[in-house]
């Protein structure tokens, strides 16, 4: 504690002198007296200033008060405060180096607070015992005749060492920090200091290895030395601890930095484990931890590089330097100028005083050392002695470095490289710039070997371990040798000097070994067992069997019968090459069968471990077992048997791959199938990998064991229903063939038939879910239960379909949810059986009450894709007249219907729901697919279109047809100008006239307007056939002229007057327009226009005479302009227009801005004339011909009112209506 | 500890902006700290990058503050400086050079990493002593004002956080991880002895 706390000592000094002035007359000791009393009672701030005033007194100014008070200060080491303690243990230090004397009374005072729970206060306690270390072995050094007291001392100090080394594994981090720091001072003490040692002028004058005289009486110098080493290889163990912290790191590479300048000795080592290191950064560093430790690596590396004892290791240093980013200008920098490669002088004569000392050891050893050691010893101190062992492993793998080796080495490794690029990686990383070169290749091999080395490997590393081995044999046996004191004394006076020293150590070890401590001393003064002692003895006794043979224990014959049982199964190569693999097997076999014991889970694992080549063994294993059974029969078990069968079953199933048919091989040849074979059976066959093979196997199974083949099918029948796709499939592949075979087809059918029969329980039986027994859970139906009830069934449909006939029978009692279900998944079968299926005529003829879902359903799949045979249409046709009249069983077949049939059916199919009507249509006008039944229809378009026109309302009512009609024109492929023509032509031709004939007319008009030319001859012809007399055709008729005007103005010219005049009641504004055109007439023309048509056209001019008429052509101009027919014109007309605003009839003021607003009221006006008057049909018929005109496709939209009976069943073919069962619309079809 | 309170210094290279802004702060928070440079000289911006004001480290910070007046009021007022030793004259007289500072510490904050080398360089050719502890850690500050400030309050955060640990060795590592996460910025960190 130098320099911080002598500072410190000083301001308190100083704070003292001004005391003093105010107490002159006191003597120091009184003044201690004062202030002890005084710190006793205060503040533990004010106690440390006080502590500390104290201290300089009586250490600095009279420490011969020193003595007197140490016990008072000392009492302190208890206080609460952990400042106070750490001030304890600093005032230690301050004495014990003020008079060493005192360590003696105050070591034990510092053992206790090292053990202090406080950490802050072990971290002092650490840091005072590095300083007293030294003291002590300084004062012990110093006297020549060691007290008891001293010695005690001494083994209490090195006893604490011990304590700090260990705490390198301390859970504190700070802790260790404070150990790593105490073990480097401690391996500089306990080394010699050589003349080129790097020591601080501070620490001049400290002890170190060297001043320890070797004859000293109680201190051993190479106990010491070994000591050192020790703690180096404790320091350098701890350096590569994988998780060491970054500061313990870091201060352990100070601390190398500070040995090898000071202890150039340990150069070689220091640099190999910054070499280590660097390859091997903690992967538990953070990134910047990693930039803070390489950072520090670099500093100490520089300052080892400074050193001159460094320049062998130049090379070493300076490729990590390059590596850590140093430029090779800097490294050249930093390295000493008198780099001249010296000898390793300075470190040879340690190991060669050792040697020495060996030598005289061994040399005193008597001669029952067998090995030539001795010989060997006197080493020439060679390169080898000093290689570190990673210098061996690269020197090894120079040459091995090949491009293609190292080449294979990457491509090996890549495998292994991590997912995530480690943070110590990433900062380790330099690009290798001189690759190939051979420093390249030099520093390769050194990477490897330092890798090689710490993860234990390489020949270096055997060596080396070979070498130490030795030294420590030689060791061994000196330290025995110095241990036994007898020898010692005998051989001492021929012995060396060193010898002498050793034996003066030992002398002394006897007083030693009682104070209690002893047992922490280091090894070599304890008195271990006598390791040597029976061997060395080398007493004869005579030979008596009985002492040495003992009957085993049971565990050991067991452990023998056992080993040798393994004996014959592994030397399986030997013996088949011998030809007698055949008596192999047979005794394993007999073996294993009869012995309990573990031998048989060794065999089967055996066999197991290579099914392939060992099944004949395994077959005879199983035989062997069989032959057992029944050798005790009566009263045998199979259990044996069937553990043996069933561990290959299983084994070979858990084997990744089998693809030869060892498994139905070995099932097909087993004697018998037990219970647990056929269940790793069906494991087999409900593993996806393994099904085919698992259920061919048990198809054989089935065919060629008849005994007990019922079984063997109802596992295969199980898993028809099985869960998984892959399974099913593939045994309903299987139990098809069965079912071809005539004695197994009724076990089929049952099982079927049983199943399906579960749909008419209320809830699905729990055999569904796996479960043995028949009781039924609380589980509803699934989609998945129901299916799992059909598919045997299903896929026997196609094969027997007679059974059509169940499923009718079962889905009359089913509920809804199933008959839905059910519905979905007839589709393929029935599809398979086809319409001549004759089972399926027969359901169709009979159709039974409930099944009526079912037998549509059947139809619609039928007729899906194939026009309908006239067979089935007479059977519907038949089902339809006689049992059930509902319109939707046509459907399907209504292709296959004749054109009167369909034409009567017509008002009932388009009163069924919407999109059934769509339906219905598409199959009438052949859009429904783009294959097959178009041709079929027996209603060509046009005619379907005429017989919607003639349906009698009566029967049907107006809504409906014109949705129909809507479709008709939906679809406008089918329906072209020249269809619509025909059907026009028709419907005019016939008498009476169709409702619906204008509202057809306008709608072709708007679809085409081309049809105009032809609209307009409809027109003039129906003015013969006096159209209006038909009230709604003739509301028609003057709409489509009032939308073809000017062309229909020829067509009105031609009515009657008062039908002309009927027409200007109803779009009064048609008048003037009309009046126009005869007046463009030429003469000649107008004459033609009988004067009874002038008069009602002129009828209104008459009456507005008054007016004054210029105004006229201009707002007739403007009329026109906007080809708007102009309501204020005319007055208003009588009846229609009553109720609108009288606004019309004073005569707007004709002024050019008052243009836009009547307008606007004409506009409104004409709405209104629009609605009124007409019928509701009516109406509509012009309302739909507007829109018609935009949206063609308008047919869904208003269509619910005429739902009365709609949704309902007859939805079928597009979703299987939610409520098949529950809806009205089955009561209806009963 | 309030016994023993940590005693911290904060290096930047002239002692002038960033180490005294912390030195500003931590002072005022309560902490014993003391401030330095480890430069060869005290440099201050001066009217061109590549004519800065150099002064030695016995220059108080008043002398300079009255050169630079004289030099360029106007400039050094507005560019901040004049302000800045106004404020370092307020906290001690002079700049102080790390290297010729013997007293001990327990923890050195560095602004830049080239201090920080400097700092390890010098703590490591000390010839060891006590064996005492001194943890390094550099916090990277851009030498203008409103980093200052900023890295100030983070070197402030850090001590403060460092002072509340039980056992401020065994937790600073983890501590330290915590602030790089917090501050995303990079800290180095390693321990010396005196």
């Amino acid at each position: 504690m130098a320099s911080g706390d002598q500072s410190k000592g000083g301001t308190a000094s100083q704070y003292l002198s001004t005391d003093q002035d105010a107490a002159l007359d006191m003597t120091t000791s009184e003044k201690v007296v004062e202030l002890l009393n005084q710190a006793s009672l205060i503040s533990t701030e004010e106690k440390l200033v006080i502590l500390k005033q104290v201290q300089e007194l009586i250490i600095n100014k009279d420490p011969s008060l020193l003595d007197n008070f140490l016990d008072e200060i000392i009492a302190f080491q208890t206080d609460k405060s952990i400042e106070v303690r750490k001030f304890v243990i600093g005032f230690i230090e301050e004495a014990c180096k003020r008079d060493n004397e005192l360590l003696h009374r105050l070591i034990a005072n510092l053992n206790m607070l090292m053990r202090d729970e406080s950490v802050n206060v072990v971290k002092k306690a650490i840091l005072t015992l590095t300083h007293l270390y030294k003291v002590a072995l300084q004062c012990l050094v110093r006297t020549k005749s060691v007290s008891d007291m001293q010695e005690a001392c001494w083994d209490m100090v090195t006893q604490m060492k011990d304590d700090v080394l260990a705490l390198l594994d301390s859970d504190n981090d700070g802790v260790r920090t404070h150990a790593i720091k105490f073990t480097e001072s401690l391996i500089i003490t306990l080394s010699p200091r050589t003349p080129d040692s790097d020591t601080p002028k501070k620490h001049e004058g400290d002890i170190s290895l060297d001043k320890i005289p070797k004859d000293h009486t109680y201190i051993r110098y190479d106990t010491l030395s070994e000591e050192g080493k020790f703690a180096l290889e404790q320091l350098l163990k701890f350096m590569v601890h994988p998780a060491i912290s970054s500061i313990n790191l870091t201060t352990a590479l100070g601390s190398l930095a500070t040995l090898a300048r000071q202890r150039p000795m340990f150069m070689s080592k220091v640099a190999q484990a910054y070499e280590t290191l660097h390859a091997n950064l903690p992967p538990t560093l953070a990134k910047s931890q990693v930039s803070s430790v390489r950072k520090n690596l670099k500093l100490h590396l520089v300052s080892v590089l400074k050193h001159p004892s460094s320049v062998d290791f130049h090379g070493q240093i300076s490729t990590l330097l390059l590596d850590l980013g140093m430029s090779q200008n800097e490294i050249t920098r930093c390295t000493p100028a008198t780099a001249q490669p010296r000898k390793r002088l300075q470190h040879e004569p340690f190991v060669e005083g050792k040697r020495i000392k060996m030598e005289t050891a061994l040399a005193e050893d008597d001669e029952d050392k067998e090995e030539p050691a001795p010989v060997i010893t006197p080493k020439p101190s060679s390169s080898v002695g000093t290689q570190s062992s990673i210098d061996l492993t690269a020197e090894y793998l120079l040459p091995l470095l090949s491009p293609e080796n190292v080449a294979n080495l990457v491509l090996i490794s890549m495998v292994y490289l991590p997912e995530v690029m480690p943070a110590s990686f990433q900062a380790t990383y330099t690009p290798v710039e001189s690759a190939g070169t051979e420093a390249q290749i030099k520093h390769l091999a050194r990477l490897m070997a330092t890798q090689m080395t710490s993860a234990g490997l390489g020949p270096g590393l055997e060596l080396c371990k070979a070498r130490d081995e030795e030294v420590k044999e030689e060791e061994g046996q000196s330290e025995i040798s110095s241990k036994d004191p007898l020898i010692i004394r005998k051989y001492s006076a021929v012995s060396l000097g060193q010898a002498i020293s050793v034996l003066g150590g030992t002398y002394k070890s006897p007083v030693t070994e009682e104070t209690p401590q002893i047992k922490k001393l280091p090894e070599p003064i304890l008195p271990t067992t006598q390791p040597k002692a029976p061997g060395a003895s080398g007493r004869k006794k005579v030979f008596k069997l009985a002492d040495v043979v003992q009957p085993f224990s049971e565990v050991q014959v067991e452990k023998l019968i056992n080993m040798s049982v393994n004996r014959i199964l592994h030397s399986e190569k030997a013996i088949a090459l011998s030809g007698m693999s055949h008596i192999r097997m047979k005794l394993l076999a007999r073996l294993v069968t009869q012995f309990e014991g573990g031998m048989k889970d060794d065999l089967m694992q055996f066999i197991l471990d290579d099914m392939r080549s060992r099944s004949e063994l395994a077959f005879s294993l199983l035989y062997h077992e069989y032959n057992e059974y029944l050798s005790q029969q009566p009263s045998g078990s199979l259990d044996s048997y069937e553990q043996c069968l069933f561990s290959l079953l299983s084994g070979l199933q858990e084997k990744p791959e089998q693809r030869d048919g060892l498994f139905t091989k070995l099932v097909l040849e087993a004697p018998v199938i037990t219970d647990s074979a056929l269940e790793v059976i069906q494991r087999y066959c409900e593993d996806e990998s393994r099904v085919y093979l698992g259920i061919s196997t048990l198809k054989e199974l089935i065919l060629k064991r008849p005994s007990r083949q019922f079984q063997y099918l109802n596992v295969l029948l199980n898993l028809s229903s099985h869960e998984k796709e892959k399974v099913r499939s593939t045994a309903l592949g299987f139990i098809k063939r069965m079912y071809e075979k005539e004695h197994l087809k009724d076990c089929v059918e049952k099982f079927a038939l049983t199943y399906m029969q579960f749909l008419v329980h209320p809830n699905p039986p729990s055999l569904l879910f796996g479960a043995g027994e028949d009781t039924e859970v609380a589980a509803s139906w699934t989609e998945e239960t129901v299916r799992q009830c059909l598919y045997l069934y299903l896929s026997l449909l196609p094969l027997n379909h007679r059974l059509v006939h169940e499923l009718a029978a079962v889905y009359t009692e089913a509920i809804a949810d199933i008959k839905r279900s059910v519905l979905r998944v007839i589709e393929q079968p029935i599809r398979g059986m086809g319409m001549s299926s004759p089972d399926l005529l027969l359901l169709v003829e009979n159709c039974p009450k409930g099944a009526e879902t079912l037998v549509t359903r059947c139809l619609h799949i039928l007729t899906d894709k194939v026009p309908p045979s006239p067979e089935l249409v007479e059977r519907v046709r038949d089902l339809y007249h006689k049992r059930v009249p509902d319109v939707r069983f046509l459907i399907p077949v209504i292709n296959g219907l004749e054109k009167n049939e369909v034409i009567q059916a017509l008002p009932k199919l388009i009163k069924l729901n919407p999109i059934v009507v769509k339906e219905v249509f598409n199959r009438l006008l052949g859009t429904q697919h783009s294959e097959g039944s178009s041709s079929m229809s027996p209603l060509s378009p046009a005619e379907l279109l005429i017989a919607l026109h003639n349906i009698d309302s009566s029967k049907c009512d107006m809504k409906s047809i014109i949705k129909a009609t809507n479709l008709c024109f939906g679809e406008k492929n089918v329906y072209t100008t020249e269809v619509l023509a025909v059907v026009m032509q028709q419907l005019m031709e016939q008498t009476p006239l169709p409702i619906l004939l204008m509202r057809t007319v306008i709608q072709s008009l708007t679809m085409y307007p081309r049809l105009a030319g032809f609209v307009m001859n409809i027109l003039a012809r129906l003015i013969l056939k006096q159209v209006w007399k038909y009230p709604k055709v003739w509301e028609g008729f003057v709409k489509c002229c009032q939308r073809t005007k000017p062309q229909s103005y020829n067509v009105l010219l031609q009515l009657p007057p008062s039908q002309l005049a009927s027409v200007f009641e109803r779009c009064p504004e048609m008048r003037e327009p009309l009046l126009q055109h005869v007046h463009s007439f030429t003469p000649h023309q107008q004459a033609h226009i009988p004067s009874s048509i002038m008069a009602v056209l002129e009828a209104n001019i008459r009456k507005q005479e008054p007016e004054p008429e210029p105004q006229h052509p201009e707002i007739m101009e403007e009329r026109q302009h906007v080809s708007v027919p102009v309501p204020q014109e005319e007055p208003p007309a009588p009846a229609p227009v009553a109720f609108t605003e009288p606004e019309p009839e004073p005569e707007p003021i004709p002024s050019r801005r008052e243009v836009d607003e009547p307008m606007e009221q004409e506009e409104t006006a004409h709405a209104v004339l629009e609605v009124t008057p007409e019928p509701a049909s009516q109406m509509e018929v012009a309302e739909e011909a507007t829109q018609s005109s935009s949206v063609t496709e308008k047919t869904e939209e208003p269509m619910e009112e005429s739902s009365a009976m709609s949704a309902d069943v007859a939805d079928l073919p597009q979703v299987v209506s939610e409520d098949a069962d529950t809806d009205p619309g089955t009561s209806n079809v009963d | 500890m309030p016994v023993d309170p940590l005693r911290v210094a904060v290096v930047c290279s002239s002692n002038q902006n960033r180490s005294m802004e912390a030195h500003n702060i931590l002072s005022k928070r309560g902490f014993d700290v003391r401030s330095f440079g480890t430069g060869t000289h005290v440099k201050l911006p001066g009217p061109a990058p590549d004519k800065p004001n150099i002064y030695d480290f016995k220059t108080t910070y008043e002398q300079m503050y009255n050169d630079l007046v004289r030099k360029d009021k106007d400039l050094y007022t507005q560019n901040g400086i004049l302000h800045m030793l106004e404020r370092n004259k307020r906290i001690k007289m002079r700049p102080e050079r790390f290297q010729s500072c013997k007293d001990q510490f327990d923890l050195v904050v560095t602004c830049e990493e080239r201090v920080y080398d400097q700092v390890l360089e010098d703590l490591n050719s000390r010839e060891q002593e006590t064996f005492q502890p001194v943890h390094v850690i550099n916090v990277d500050i851009q030498d203008n004002h409103e980093e200052a400030t900023l890295g100030a309050f983070l070197i402030c955060e850090l001590c403060q956080c460092i002072q509340h640990t039980d056992d401020m060795e065994n937790e600073i590592d983890e501590l330290l991880q915590e602030f790089e996460e917090k501050s995303h910025r990079p800290f180095l960190h390693t321990v010396c002895f005196y």
